[in-house]
């Protein structure tokens, strides 16, 4: 059987590659049909901000990357709540239909996958 | 136990160090070590285009000598290292660039083999940030 | 399924408390890099540390302590690289707090 894995998702998504790359590897394991979870937590949790506008930027559009995890078969998307809300965030529409956990909440997700990458 | 290991800092950072004395450790605790994954600036572990200051550790050298040494499979994930410009010949010529930076032992490919790696193991271990 | 928490930024850019958030009863933490620095006598994250539960083993990299001329305290172990890759056996998986 699989191993599972769970990805932490800690950056923000204009800061540099790091809300990429972490989205990157979990749509790599649901094209593997990998048994794969995300976990946006800290500054991560902007990437779930609905309307931005990348292209301000310059940037590609990572929401559209994000809205395509279901796709690859990665269904199993939370937030930390916390995280939420200290950024003013809780209660807010989000841009994915992440669960949002609180702290001992969080400790049963890490619980049960087999594997965890943080990015 | 099975260990995969992944690096995600460059060979600057005190977590490629780090990386590289725990993965010394893993084979001389009678462990094995599957794959060597580096992505994000980690993919700059294995350029042979880095020059390291004489009184510094030159980690670039010290990975490819660990790999060789032990006949590891060492990966570099090929998405994160064409962003980095750190290319194979095979790649340089595709993109027209002018530095390979990237010879065997070192292979470019895809995030699948970390997965697969994460899969067959007993532990993944990743080092990066600083 | 414990997990070995690996820390190695300075508590004091990057907050403990998120890292410590998702921490189980029976996980572990090893200090390494910076994240020493947490061992900083008198300082907020020692007393964050020392309030976890007494069964989260609390562990730090012998170099990192020496490099920074930290002394651990009673309750956290020192491990040199030898004893960091057993203790990656000794908890069912690892995560590094990037």
């Amino acid at each position: 059987m699989a191993k599972s894995m769970l990805i932490v998702s800690r950056h923000s998504p204009w800061s540099g590659l790091g809300a990429r790359e972490a989205l990157d590897i979990a749509l790599a394991g649901g094209a593997f049909e990998l048994p794969i979870g995300m976990l946006f937590l800290d500054d991560g949790v902007f990437q779930l901000l609905p309307g931005q506008q990348p292209a301000a930027l310059e940037q590609k559009d990572l929401a559209a990357n994000l809205q395509a995890l279901p796709l690859f078969g990665v269904e199993d998307l939370y937030v930390c709540r916390q995280s939420l809300r200290l950024r003013g965030l809780d209660g807010q529409p989000l841009a994915l239909p992440a669960t949002p956990l609180e702290g001992p909440e969080l400790a049963d997700l890490f619980d049960r996958y087999d594997l965890v990458i943080t990015l | 136990m099975k260990f995969a290991i992944a690096l995600f800092a460059p060979p600057h950072a005190p977590s490629s160090r780090r990386a590289l004395r725990f993965a010394e450790a893993v084979l001389a605790g009678g462990h094995e070590i599957n794959r060597l994954f580096f992505y994000q600036d980690g993919v700059h572990n294995a350029s042979g285009n880095v020059v390291t200051p004489q009184d510094e550790p030159d980690l670039p050298a010290q990975w490819r000598a660990f790999v060789e040494r032990h006949k590891l499979d060492a990966v570099v994930c090929i998405a994160a290292a064409l962003r980095r410009g750190v290319l194979d010949a095979q790649e340089a010529q595709r993109y027209g660039r002018t530095a390979i930076a990237v010879t065997p032992p070192w292979e470019l490919s895809g995030l699948g083999q970390l997965h697969e790696a994460a899969q067959q193991a007993d532990r993944l271990v990743c080092f990066g940030g600083v | 399924m414990t997990t070995l928490h690996l820390l190695s930024q300075s508590p004091f850019t990057s907050p403990l408390d998120s890292t410590l958030r998702p921490l189980g009863v029976r996980d572990g933490l090893l200090l390494c890099g910076d994240a020493c620095h947490a061992l900083q006598p008198g300082s907020a994250p020692l007393e964050l540390l020392e309030h976890l539960p007494a069964s989260v083993a609390v562990h730090a990299l012998e170099e990192d302590l020496q490099a920074r001329n930290l002394t651990a305290p009673e309750r956290v172990q020192v491990v040199d690289y030898p004893g960091f890759v057993e203790l990656c056996t000794r908890y069912d998986k690892v995560n590094s707090w990037l």
